[in-house]
C-alpha cells in the first residue's frame, strides 16, 4: 500500500506548492497593478471583514427582527415573498438580495450555524462594501489618505455601527446602494451615466429599507451644490427620472397583486403606509423624558456618545467646505424626524447616519490640519486645498508632522479608546446567545412535531425548517394576531396553541403590538423548562381557577 | 399538460423580449444622449476653432428633382453667399424632368461665374446617379453636398475650411436641422429626431468608428471620392453606404455639431411623404447590410458594432410596438409576478429617454433661437407612441420591398415651410 502511495506523495505537494507559490505571485501581480487607493480599500475591506466576523454569532442577542428578515429571505428561495401574508411592511428588495446571497456562509464553513447566525454573515458583506465606500466617499471629498482611513476606521470600530451593523436589519443592507449612490452623485468628471447610476442606486437603497428616502434631498444637494456646468439639467433629469421609474415598482408590485388600495379581506399597501405613518402607536417626543423616543436616542449615545455629538458638531463645520455641505444636509435631514417628530421611530433609523457622522469628523480633522499648516507653515498639508510649495527644511517638517499627528492621536486615544474598548470588548468576546441556542436546541428536540408552538421570530426559521415546515404549526408570536390567516387554521383560538417560548422580547411584542390572543396564551400556561431568561412554556387548556399569574410561575423554574 | 406547456413557452418568451428589450431601449439611450455624457464628451461634438485663412477650394453639389423656383433660389442664394473665397455651386438635375432644369438653368445664368448645372442623362434616375453625373464637373479640393430644400449657414464653408485643416480630415460631415416643428404632430418629433441624430447619435457612431454618414452638408476630399469611384448608384442610401465604405478604409471622418452653423430644413409635408422618406432610408440600410462591406471590418468587435448600427434602426421601430405588447401578455396571461415586473423593466429606459427628450426639446429651442411652449412639450410626450408606429409601419414597408426587390426612389416632396421659421427664429 506504502508502495503504491509513496511515488505519488511528492507529485501533488510539489503540484501545490507550486500552484500556491504561482498564485502568490499572481496576487503579488494583481496587487502591484492596483492604484494607492484600491489597495488602500483593500486592506480596509479585509479589516473589515475580519472584525465583523468576530464573534458575530455570539453577540449581540438575536433579534426578532433578523428572524423576521431570515425567514424571509428564505421565504424568497422558495418563490414567496415571506412565510406569512406579505402586508408592504417594507419593500421586499433588502431579502431578496439576502436570499440572492445566501450561500455565502455555507462557502465560509457556516452552513450548520442556526439559520439567522448564517444570515448575519451575509450582513457582515453589507457592511464592508459600507466601510469601503466610506473610504472612498472621504476621498472623493478629496481628503487626505489618513483622514478617508481614519472615517473607515470610525465606522467600523465605533461600538454603535458594531453592534448594529453585523445584526440582520435591512438598513445595513440599503446602507451600502446609499452610499454608492452618493459615490456616483460625486463623479469628480460630472458624467451623466454616474448620475443616472446614483439614481438607480439610491432608488434600491429606498426599495431595500424606505426611511433612507429621507437622503433624496440630500443627493440633491450633493449633485447641484457646486458650479454650473453644461449637462447639469440632464444630470438632474437622468438622476430624477431613472430613480423614480425603479422606485415606481414597488406600487407596481402592489397594483399586479391587487393590493394597492385598502378592501375588505386584503392587505394593501395604502393599509400599510397608513399603518406606519398614522396609525403606528408614536415613540413620543424626544423632550419627553418618559418617551420612547428619548430612551431610543439615550440607547444610540449609550453605544457611542463621541461619533454622534462630536459628528453633529463637526456636521457644522462641514458648511465651510463646499463640496461638503451635503454631508451637513444629510445629518440636518436625518435629524428632523428626531428632533421635532413623534412618530414610531425604529431603533436600527441611525444606522444609516452611521457614514455621514464619521465623515463629517474627518472632513473636520481635514480642516483643522489645514488651519494648524496655516498657521505653522513647517506643517505640511498635500491635499487639493493647499496653497502651495513652502520652503521649509525636511526635519522641521517631520517634528511638525509628528506634532500634530501626536496631538490629534492623544485625542483620540483619550476621549474614545477607553470606553469604545469596554464596549466593543462586550461584543467581540462574549456570547449573549448561549441561553437562546439552549432554548432552542431543547425544543427542537422535546417539542412533539405535531402539537402548534407560538416562538419568536428569531427562532422561527430554525423550528419551522426542523422537519415541521408548517407556518401554521411553528407560529411566530405575533402572526397569531397581526395575520387574518390564522383564523382559518386554527377557528380555537389561542387554545390551540399547545407551546409557547418566550424569552425577554416576548412580554415586550405583545405590549407594544398589543397582542391579545398572544397575551391570553401566554397567562394560560406554565414553564416546562428554563434556560437564563428563555423559557419553554406548555399552555394549559383550562387552568385552575387559584392558578397563579404566569409571571410567578417563573420562579419555579425548572432547569 | 399541452397547456402548461403553452404557458411556459410563453412566460420564456417573455423573458427573453423583455430582455432583448431592455438592451435595446438601454442602447438607444446610450446612443441618444452620448452627446450630454460629460462636458468633455459636449466640448468634443464642436466644430475646431477657425484658422485666420481658408486654404481649400469647394465644389458644391446641389442635386434636384421636382422643386419649386422658390425653394431652389433660396438654398443657392444662401449657397452662393457663403463667406469662403474659392468655392462653386454646381446644380445637378436630371434630363426627364424639363421644369426642374429650366430653372436650374435661369438660375445659373444670374451667377454665371459661380453656378454651373450638370443634367443628369442616364436612364434610371435616382440620387447617387445624379451626384456622380455632377462629380465629374468639381473642380475643387472638397466636394460638398447640399439638398435643394436646405439653408446652410453663411460661415459654414469657413469653419468646414479649418475643421479639414486642423483635423487633418478626409470627411467632415456638418449637422442638419430640420426647423417646421410646429407644423404638424409629427414634425415635432421629427425635428427632435434630427437634433438627437447630428447632435448626438452620430458623434457615438463616430467614436466607435463605424459612421453612416448623411446626404446632407456632408464635404468630402475629391480626391478620396475619385478612388472609391464615387456614390453607389444601386443603392438608396447612398449617404450611409459613403460613410460605411469610408470607415472600412480607415479613413479620417469628423463629425462635427455647432448650433449657429446646421443647415436648415423641413420636414417631409404629408404623413405620406414622411412614411415614404422613412421607408426609404430603411431600405437604404437594408441595402447597405446586404452589401455586406461592413464585413469586411478588422475586429469582431468593429463588425458586431457595425451590424448594431445598421439594424438598430429598425430594431428601435419595432420594440416600440413589441413593448406594450409584452406587458399587456404578461399581465392578460396572469404569470407570476417576478415575470410581469420584468416586462415592465424596459419600460425604465424607454420611458427615461422620453424624459431626455424634454432636455433636448428645450436645448433644442435655446440653441436655434425657438420659444418653446408647455404645449409643445405636451405634443412631444403625445405624439411619441404614434409616431413610433409610423416608423414601425415605415420598417415593415421597407422589408417589404427588399423582398420584394422594389428599389425605386420615392422622392420626398418640399413645400418650402422651413423658409417661414427663419424669420421666425429669435437671433
Amino acid at each position: 500500500m506504502n508502495s503504491l502511495i509513496a511515488p505519488n506523495v511528492g507529485t501533488p505537494l510539489t503540484r501545490f506548492l507550486f500552484t500556491a507559490g504561482r498564485s502568490t505571485q499572481a496576487l503579488r501581480h494583481v496587487v502591484g497593478k492596483l492604484s494607492p487607493d484600491q489597495r488602500t480599500s483593500l486592506l480596509i475591506a479585509t479589516a473589515a471583514a475580519v472584525l465583523s466576523g468576530w464573534n458575530l454569532l455570539n453577540a449581540p442577542e438575536y433579534q426578532d427582527d433578523e428572524g423576521t428578515y431570515t425567514a424571509q429571505a428564505l421565504a424568497v428561495l422558495e418563490g414567496k415573498m415571506a412565510p406569512y401574508t406579505y402586508w408592504y411592511d417594507h419593500p421586499p428588495v433588502a431579502w431578496v438580495q439576502l436570499a440572492a446571497l445566501s450561500w455565502i456562509p455555507l462557502l465560509l464553513g457556516q452552513g450548520d450555524q442556526t439559520y439567522v447566525g448564517q444570515m448575519r454573515y451575509v450582513v457582515a458583506v453589507f457592511f464592508v462594501a459600507s466601510t469601503v465606500l466610506v473610504y472612498l466617499l472621504a476621498r472623493r471629498l478629496e481628503l487626505q489618505r489618513v483622514f478617508a482611513v481614519l472615517a473607515a476606521g470610525l465606522f467600523c470600530l465605533s461600538p454603535l455601527s458594531l453592534v448594529l451593523g453585523r445584526q440582520v436589519f435591512i438598513d445595513n443592507v440599503g446602507l451600502p446602494w446609499l452610499l454608492l449612490a452618493f459615490y456616483l452623485m460625486l463623479s469628480p468628471r460630472l458624467k451623466l451615466w454616474h448620475h443616472i447610476g446614483a439614481g438607480a442606486c439610491f432608488a434600491l437603497a429606498v426599495l431595500s429599507k424606505e426611511t433612507l428616502a429621507i437622503f433624496g434631498p440630500a443627493l440633491l444637494v450633493a449633485l447641484l451644490h457646486r458650479p454650473y456646468w453644461k449637462t447639469r439639467f440632464f444630470s438632474l433629469v437622468g438622476f430624477l427620472s431613472v430613480g423614480g421609474l425603479i422606485l415606481a415598482f414597488f406600487p407596481l408590485l402592489a397594483v399586479l397583486r391587487n393590493e394597492l388600495f385598502a378592501g375588505p379581506g386584503h392587505v394593501s399597501l395604502q393599509d400599510a403606509l397608513t399603518y406606519q405613518f398614522v396609525s403606528r402607536p408614536g415613540s413620543g417626543s424626544l423632550f419627553d423624558p418618559d418617551s420612547s423616543r428619548q430612551e431610543l436616542v439615550m440607547g444610540w449615545m449609550y453605544y457611542d456618545k463621541y461619533v454622534v455629538i462630536a459628528g453633529m458638531v463637526a456636521a457644522l463645520v462641514c458648511l465651510l467646505r463646499r463640496e461638503a455641505r451635503w454631508i451637513t444636509s444629510a445629518l440636518c435631514l436625518f435629524s428632523a424626524p428626531v428632533v421635532i417628530g413623534q412618530g414610531y421611530m425604529p431603533a436600527m433609523y441611525v444606522i444609516a447616519a452611521i457614514p455621514f457622522l464619521v465623515l463629517a469628523m474627518a472632513v473636520a480633522a481635514d480642516l483643522t490640519w489645514r488651519c494648524v499648516a496655516l498657521l505653522f507653515p513647517a506643517v505640511p498639508y498635500p491635499g487639493r486645498h493647499s496653497g502651495g510649495v513652502r520652503l521649509v527644511g525636511l526635519g522641521t517638517r517631520m517634528a511638525a508632522l509628528g506634532l500634530t499627528c501626536g496631538a490629534m492621536l492623544a485625542v483620540i486615544t483619550v476621549l474614545l479608546l477607553p470606553q469604545w474598548i469596554a464596549m466593543n470588548r462586550t461584543l467581540l468576546q462574549t456570547n449573549s446567545n448561549r441561553d437562546w441556542q439552549h432554548a432552542l436546541e431543547w425544543s427542537k428536540k422535546n417539542l412533539p412535531r405535531d402539537d402548534t408552538a407560538l416562538v419568536p421570530y428569531s427562532m422561527w426559521q430554525d423550528l419551522n425548517a426542523d422537519g415541521r415546515h408548517d407556518p401554521w404549526k411553528v407560529i411566530a408570536l405575533e402572526k397569531m394576531d397581526l395575520d387574518s390567516e390564522f383564523e382559518t387554521h386554527h377557528p380555537d383560538g389561542w387554545r390551540a396553541i399547545d407551546w409557547i417560548i418566550e424569552g425577554p422580547p416576548t412580554a415586550r411584542n405583545i405590549e407594544n403590538l398589543q397582542l391579545h390572543s398572544a397575551g391570553q396564551a401566554l397567562r394560560n400556561s406554565r414553564i416546562v423548562v428554563s434556560f437564563g431568561q428563555w423559557h419553554v412554556r406548555e399552555v394549559i387548556e383550562e387552568p385552575p381557577a387559584v392558578w397563579p399569574q404566569a409571571e410567578s410561575a417563573s420562579s419555579g423554574a425548572a432547569r | 399538460m399541452f397547456l402548461t406547456l403553452i404557458a411556459v413557452t410563453i412566460g420564456l418568451l417573455i423573458i427573453g423580449i423583455s430582455f432583448v428589450l431592455f438592451v435595446i431601449a438601454l442602447s438607444t439611450l446610450y446612443v441618444t444622449t452620448h452627446a450630454w455624457w460629460d462636458p468633455l464628451t459636449q466640448a468634443q461634438t464642436a466644430y475646431t476653432a477657425l484658422l485666420p485663412e481658408p486654404a481649400l477650394s469647394f465644389s458644391l453639389i446641389m442635386p434636384c428633382r421636382h422643386e419649386s423656383e422658390r425653394v431652389m433660389a433660396t438654398t443657392l442664394k444662401h449657397l452662393c453667399e457663403q463667406d469662403h473665397p474659392n468655392m462653386e455651386v454646381i446644380i445637378s438635375v436630371g434630363h426627364d424632368d424639363p421644369e426642374t432644369v429650366a430653372i436650374a438653368r435661369k438660375l445659373a445664368a444670374e451667377r454665371p461665374h459661380l453656378v454651373r448645372v450638370s443634367v443628369d442623362e442616364g436612364p434610371v434616375k435616382n440620387k447617387p446617379q445624379q451626384l456622380n453625373t455632377a462629380l465629374a464637373m468639381c473642380s475643387k479640393d472638397i466636394v460638398g453636398i447640399f439638398d435643394a430644400e436646405s439653408i446652410a449657414a453663411p460661415d459654414l464653408l469657413v469653419h468646414v475650411d479649418s475643421c479639414f485643416q486642423i483635423k487633418n480630415a478626409d470627411v467632415v460631415q456638418g449637422a442638419v436641422q430640420l426647423v417646421n416643428y410646429r407644423d404638424s404632430w409629427y414634425s415635432l418629433r421629427n425635428c427632435l429626431e434630427y437634433f438627437m441624430w447630428f447632435r448626438s447619435r452620430l458623434h457615438a457612431y463616430a467614436k466607435q468608428g463605424f459612421i453612416p454618414l448623411g446626404g446632407n452638408t456632408v464635404f468630402i476630399r475629391r480626391d478620396v471620392l475619385s478612388t472609391i469611384n464615387g456614390w453607389d448608384s444601386r443603392c438608396l442610401a447612398e449617404d450611409c453606404d459613403l460613410g460605411v465604405r469610408l470607415s472600412v478604409l480607415h479613413r479620417k471622418i469628423v463629425i462635427a455639431y455647432s448650433p449657429h452653423l446646421v443647415t436648415r430644413e423641413e420636414t417631409p409635408d404629408s404623413i405620406r411623404s414622411l412614411v415614404k422618406q422613412r421607408t426609404r432610408w430603411s431600405l437604404g440600410f437594408m441595402q447597405v447590410y446586404a452589401k455586406g462591406d461592413w464585413k469586411t471590418l478588422p475586429t469582431i468587435r468593429q463588425r458586431w458594432m457595425a451590424w448594431w448600427t445598421l439594424m438598430q434602426q429598425h430594431f428601435m421601430a419595432f420594440a416600440g410596438l413589441c413593448l406594450p405588447f409584452s406587458i399587456i401578455t404578461a399581465l392578460v396571461g396572469k404569470f407570476p409576478i417576478p415575470i410581469t415586473l420584468l416586462a415592465f423593466a424596459p419600460l425604465v429606459p424607454a420611458v427615461a429617454a422620453l424624459a431626455f427628450d424634454i432636455c433636448m426639446l428645450q436645448e433644442f429651442g435655446r440653441d436655434h433661437g425657438y420659444k418653446i411652449r408647455l404645449y409643445d412639450y405636451f405634443r412631444l410626450i403625445a405624439g411619441t407612441p404614434f409616431y413610433q408606429v409610423l416608423l414601425a409601419f415605415a420598417a415593415l414597408r421597407a422589408l417589404m420591398k427588399f423582398r420584394r426587390n422594389d428599389f425605386r426612389w420615392e422622392k420626398t416632396r418640399h413645400s418650402g415651410s422651413h423658409l417661414d421659421y427663419l424669420a421666425a427664429a429669435r437671433p
